[in-house]
């Protein structure tokens, strides 16, 4: 069985992925699985060399023919996402695929097409194979990309025999991150000691709970507000959730993301800590 | 007056600078569409004066009538409705409320039913200034209905600040929709950086007129400012990263209540993005 690990937040800029680029070079039969994919950041650590990119087709979407076209309107009743203008013009950010105008148009002037919502690519790292893709801005369907991001990942497991995959999460708690922790082995959530930090928290460990994955948490930047922090192992505690690796704030960490360094690989001290190796060790089993 | 505060990547400062901006002001409205995590409520306490629903529908099937003929099904393109031999399966979270099951269903079988996916809260943070949020249930799959439900109910406000979630999904653009300016709040780190262009992409798609704030500037390098320059696009203000604002904001507190800089920065974003009329 493959050793799947997703790291997720909640909320934003915890440090989901220097801490998931941190983790990648202790690992020696990987696949990288970036499922982060409106804000996919994992490469520009990574350094990886684009092997195959392709295009990835969400669902269909209408495109009407003019020629045939009555301006009945029916098309513009029947849409319940505003997608279709009074003026039967197609608004495709609102359009979610559904071809009720299709359904109803009396004269056969709409038809769907595949749409395509954005790019997956098959990279090359010198830490093994990578996955990663970019929605185009303003779609939806995000939850299918991060499902075939993570299929992809899985088939290029299998065939190289690789036994871990590590996947970069996004925020939130909606379809990309439910598609991104659903029958993972592990999940890894990185929080910070803020009041939305901890707030965040608490949905996240709902969602995770709600889905059975085994959770557990990094509090990064605990140095921020030590008062913040021990509030959030409390609440943690109570949840029967451990913390599993406390971070301090920096400015480090910082520096080496800017200079496009994986923080793990710069002569940062926290780095070789026994806690920074028990918390690998976990991961691997 | 709408503008829009968004950022591409999370943890920039959107919610920071959204609810400094808002306090700043004397008057207007203020909401925040991250329904997926909220947080501008945690800054702004003021009096809770009402809490609505928000629902999606779902389809219901009359057994009854219902011939098990499969047509919901082959029309269904979410696998939201699946006719079984003796049973139609409805799979509520897939349901995307198109509508089209009950469409093509030759004996009316189909009705729909109302499910909460969020809530939205209306509070009065001061005499002129209302602050409203949504809050998306947990395992549910969108928040774009509450997202929606908050711009309806703000639709007419004469100065409204639109705090967006993260990323340049479909949720970001339903945030964003008729809003007159946005600011991205931006980091001056690579991940700020590359996450801020595709935010830059969407934005130039859909027309829009925008600024950019970086945040915590002096974490990070001058790429962000390279950028900026060659794109011709503005740069509002840069505000500095700083342990004791981190402490601050981890408290739950305003920043303008305990800082002249950061008021200071405040007062300029609001004079170039409102003009004089709205400044303190």
């Amino acid at each position: 069985m493959i050793n799947e690990i997703v790291i997720i937040s909640g909320k934003g800029g915890t440090g989901k992925t220097s801490i998931t680029a941190s983790i990648i070079p202790f690992f020696e039969n990987l696949v990288l699985a970036d499922c982060d994919v409106d804000a996919p950041d994992l490469n520009i650590l990574i350094k990886g060399e684009i092997v195959e990119e392709r295009d990835f087709i969400g669902f269909q979407r209408p495109v009407i023919d003019y020629d045939k076209c009555t301006y009945c309107g029916k098309c513009y009743h029947s849409c319940n996402f505003n997608a279709i203008r009074e003026d039967i013009v197609i608004n495709t950010s609102a359009c979610e695929g559904c071809k009720v105008c299709e359904y109803v148009c009396p004269v056969n002037a709409i038809t769907m097409h595949d749409a395509v919502i954005g790019k997956i690519y098959h990279r090359k790292t010198i830490f093994g194979p990578m996955i990663d893709a970019r929605l185009n801005p303003g779609e939806e369907s995000s939850g299918k990309l991060v499902a075939e991001v993570r299929k992809l990942a899985r088939d290029v497991a299998y065939k190289e025999n690789r036994d871990t995959i590590i996947i970069d999460g996004s925020p939130g708690i909606a379809c990309n991150v439910i598609s991104a922790i659903t029958g993972v082995s592990k999940a890894i959530i990185v929080t910070e000691p803020t009041i939305s930090g901890l707030h965040d928290l608490k949905k996240v460990v709902h969602l995770v709970k709600m889905f059975s994955v085994e959770a557990k948490v990094i509090i990064n930047k605990y140095d921020l507000s030590l008062e913040k922090a021990e509030e959030i192992k409390n609440y943690l505690s109570l949840m029967e959730i451990e913390v599993v690796l406390e971070l301090p704030f920096d400015l480090a960490v910082v520096n080496s993301i800017s200079n496009l360094q994986i923080p793990s690989t710069t002569d940062i001290a926290f780095f070789s800590t026994k806690e920074w190796f028990d918390f690998i060790e976990y991961l691997r089993n | 007056m709408k503008i829009a505060i968004l950022s591409g990547k999370g943890g920039t400062g959107k919610t920071t600078l959204s609810v400094n901006l808002f306090s700043f002001l004397n008057k207007g409205t203020l909401i925040d569409t991250d329904v997926e995590e909220p947080n501008g409520h945690l800054f702004l306490k003021g009096e809770l004066i009402k809490e609505e629903s928000v629902l999606k529908k779902y389809p219901h099937v009359n057994d009854d009538l219902c011939t098990y003929c499969g047509k919901c099904g082959d029309f269904c393109n979410f696998n939201a409705i699946i006719p079984a031999k003796k049973k139609v399966l409805v799979f509520q979270d897939l349901y995307h409320d198109c509508g089209g099951c009950s469409l093509v269903c030759p004996t009316n079988a189909i009705t729909y039913q109302d499910k909460e996916v969020g809530k939205i809260y209306y509070t009065q943070v001061s005499k002129n200034k209302l602050f409203l949020y949504g809050n998306l249930t947990v395992g549910e799959v969108s928040g774009v209905k509450i997202i929606e439900a908050l711009k309806e109910k703000t639709e007419n406000e004469e100065l409204l600040i639109i705090d967006s979630p993260p990323g340049t999904s479909c949720s970001t653009v339903s945030a964003i929709d008729g809003a007159d300016y946005c600011i991205i709040c931006a980091e001056a780190t690579p991940f700020g950086l590359s996450d801020m262009k595709m935010v830059v992409e969407l934005l130039r798609a859909e027309n829009q007129n925008f600024g950019v704030v970086v945040n915590k500037s002096n974490l990070g390098n001058d790429e962000i400012y390279h950028y900026l320059e060659e794109e011709h696009i503005e740069l509002l203000e840069k505000i500095k990263f700083d342990r004791e604002f981190a402490r601050i904001m981890a408290q739950g507190e305003l920043l303008i209540n305990h800082s002249e800089y950061f008021k200071e920065k405040m007062a300029n974003i609001a004079r170039k993005v409102l003009g004089e009329s709205y400044d303190q």
